[in-house]
């Protein structure tokens, strides 16, 4: 019995976990609507969608889990109802509900229709009985009707919506197309991440000796240890830098 | 695993290595042990080409069937200094050895493995083998571990009286020199030590084969 | 007594029947493009949509990357090794990678192909390969995330140099990375055993999902030898 209700808590912890993470994207995503609705584009607004399916998938895969106990067996009884503000009430609902009273509950707790919307269904369901099957067939057929032109309409525009995507095709670009060999060559070939430049080469930092220092790269300097003597090679060593590179993708035995 | 120790039985002069191991065996067997399937230890050695440069690298590639998952390698550097650089990997690396073989060629003859019974006595692991070097009798190793001790200065008197009960008087009195000689004795025991002394006893055998 | 007759195979017999059972995944399916700094966001949003890992939070990554070469005997081609480190979890096994030539083939083909042989190692496995004759080539960072869909990794992240002068400090220079771009770099990878080619088509289909946003493409890594 114990270990049913330690499973019992915890499918319900975890329930409410994932109940929490939907709240917060359809939350999101509704502030998005409200207030971003200028700028929000359609990819956007379905990667949205996609999220909170994604999230009502694994939803639906704790409550249907095996170990997950039937919810709907359980009953949930009101003990009071009182027309006093229940702060504690509030707290928990983050104050979408603040009492706990006769005219909420029967809504809260509701597991049927109510009365007058029950009455009006039965009403629909005694009249779609009496129609004969002629009639019923001449309306089934007058929607498709209707829903095919819809259709038909939708497709059209769908159709203009994609040749005006494809005619302005890199307005808003997301990726470069220099950047993606870069990045590749660098992390295959180590292309501008090879440290072929001796140390003194290096930007900042004190030379390494008062008269060998970076000068030794470059072409003869003047006096060393000047300032225009240290000018000198911070213009130089890029040069160097990219005739080492070169040198050792030359030598690379990618043919 | 626990602190191990191995051991290596010489051949008595009138007796061939299987009539040594069925000696071991029943000496074993009558102090209770209970017999738990075989073992296998093995060691391949690589060395590098002419193509490096410098005096030849080594690495040896061992394998126990205690830890069937892993690979130990053991590469021998001339340095300088010389050192022993030992790796665990992964049982794919015999496959990136494969790849290398035009690098680090394989010494086919000098295949050994180390090959038996393993015996379960209360907290001890007996292992008792023949040792063969591309199938030629080389000797005979015993391996013992005391599974409850991970340093082998806590276990070892209690080992060596264990192993002197079965063994007599090969079992010296001081612990092996493996254990001495890396200083080893106080530290955490691991796999590594296991092997680090397979390859220690192989090397003395292909020493006695002169190669 | 039937244990007593039962022999134990040697590793190597054991991986010769893998390797003849063709079990072993030795062989990468990958897709490659990136993505600007600025859309990335983006991009993370549509894959928590569309990968298996959305109950959990963003998976990230820190590892440090380095290439080594060996070469064998007659200037054949050199064997290239990688060893990669984690640096937010200190301990874990290092990873050691071999990776062969990339293959492009014909435009049949859905997906760029290499050999590859991925090994967990000890720690030691840098002084291995050191004492073993390799010499770094190069070394990077790499930060960014990761996601899973089925058989199919897919890594969005940024490429990091590392600063020499600063590699003698403890923190070993990782903490002032310098990005090599602007983008993010996304691959979309599968580890299989050879011949299991269908997969490379299923890469593909995802690839499309990830349009406009990011271009997955074969990169034909001999161009990049000889491009600017």
């Amino acid at each position: 019995m114990q270990r049913e209700e330690k499973q019992q808590d915890a499918v319900l912890e975890a329930v409410i976990s994932r109940v929490n993470d939907l709240k917060t994207s359809i939350g999101a995503m509704i502030f998005k609507v409200e207030n971003e609705y200028e700028t929000l584009n359609w990819p956007n607004f379905l990667d949205n969608f996609a999220l909170i399916s994604g999230q009502l998938t694994s939803l639906t895969k704790i409550l249907s889990n095996e170990k997950a106990p039937a919810l709907r067996n359980f009953t949930v009884l009101p003990l009071m109802l009182k027309p006093d503000l229940d702060e504690n009430l509030a707290r928990v609902t983050e104050g979408r509900l603040t009492t706990f009273s006769h005219d909420i509950v029967p809504d809260y707790l509701r597991t049927k229709p109510e009365p007058d919307a029950e009455l009006k269904m039965m009403q629909l369901e005694h009249k779609a009985n009496c129609v004969t099957y002629e009639t019923a067939q001449k309306q089934v057929a007058a929607m498709n009707k209707v829903v095919g032109h819809v259709w038909d309409l939708v497709n059209k525009a769908r159709e203009e919506w994609e040749s005006e995507a494809g005619s302005r095709s890199g307005a808003a670009q997301t990726f470069s197309l220099t950047d993606t060999p870069l990045l590749v060559a660098a992390i295959s070939m180590g292309k501008g991440l090879k440290h072929t430049v001796a140390p003194g080469a290096m930007m900042g930092g004190p030379p390494p000796g008062p008269q060998r220092g970076p000068g030794a790269l470059g072409p003869p300097q003047g006096p060393p240890g000047g300032i225009p003597g240290q000018m000198g090679p911070m213009g130089k060593a890029p040069s160097a830098i990219k005739t080492n590179i070169k040198a050792a993708g030359q030598m690379h035995p990618y043919r | 695993m626990g602190v191990t120790i191995l051991l290596s039985y010489p051949v008595p002069e009138n007796k061939t290595g299987p009539q040594t191991v069925d000696l071991l065996i029943k000496r074993i067997g009558a102090l209770g042990a209970v017999q738990s399937g075989q073992f296998l230890v093995d060691c391949e050695t690589f060395s590098s080409g002419p193509t490096m440069g410098g005096p030849p690298r080594t690495v040896h590639v061992l394998h126990n069937s205690e830890q069937p998952a892993a690979v130990f390698a053991l590469l021998e550097s001339p340095g300088p200094p010389p050192k022993t650089v030992p790796l665990v990997a992964d049982g794919l690396f015999d496959l990136l050895m494969l790849k290398m073989s035009s690098i680090y060629a394989s010494k086919k003859q000098t295949r050994m493995e180390a090959r038996g019974t393993r015996f379960e006595i209360a907290d001890f692991l007996v292992k008792i083998g023949t040792v063969t070097m591309s199938s030629n009798f080389k000797g005979v190793l015993v391996e013992v571990e005391y599974r409850p001790c991970f340093i082998a200065g806590n276990c070892w008197e209690l080992m060596r009286e264990f192993m002197q009960s079965f063994l007599g008087s090969v079992v010296q009195n001081t612990p092996p020199p493996y254990f001495q000689v890396h200083n080893r004795l106080n530290d955490v025991y691991q796999p590594l030590d296991t092997i680090q002394q397979y390859l220690d006893h192989f090397a003395s055998y292909r020493k006695v084969a002169g190669l | 007594m039937a244990m007593a007759q039962q022999t134990v195979n040697t590793a190597i017999d054991s991986l010769t029947a893998a390797l003849k059972s063709n079990i072993i995944p030795n062989q990468e399916y990958f897709l490659q493009g990136s993505i600007l700094d600025s859309s990335v966001e983006v991009l993370l949003h549509r894959l928590r949509g569309l990968c298996d890992n959305v109950d959990t939070n963003l998976e990230t990554f820190h590892d440090h990357e380095m290439c080594f070469s060996i070469r064998g005997p007659n200037n054949t081609q050199p064997l290239q090794l990688r060893v990669r480190r984690s640096l937010d979890h200190n301990g874990m096994p290092m990873q050691l990678r071999y990776i062969g030539q990339p293959e492009i083939g014909d435009k049949s083909r859905p997906t760029v192909l290499r050999n590859s042989i991925d090994i967990g190692t000890s720690n030691t496995v840098v002084e291995f390969l050191t004492e073993l004759g390799c010499r770094k080539d190069f070394e990077y960072s790499a930060k960014g995330y990761m996601f899973r869909k089925g058989r199919m990794k897919i890594t969005v992240f940024k490429v990091f140099k590392i600063d020499e002068t600063r590699k003698m400090m403890s923190s070993g220079g990782f903490d002032a990375l310098s990005p090599l771009t602007h983008s993010y770099l996304v691959e979309l990878s599968v580890l299989a055993p050879s011949g299991q080619d269908a997969i490379a088509d299923d890469m593909r289909c995802f690839a499309e999902q990830l349009r406009p946003l990011v271009q997955l493409e074969k990169i034909d890594y001999k161009r990049l030898v000889h491009g600017p």
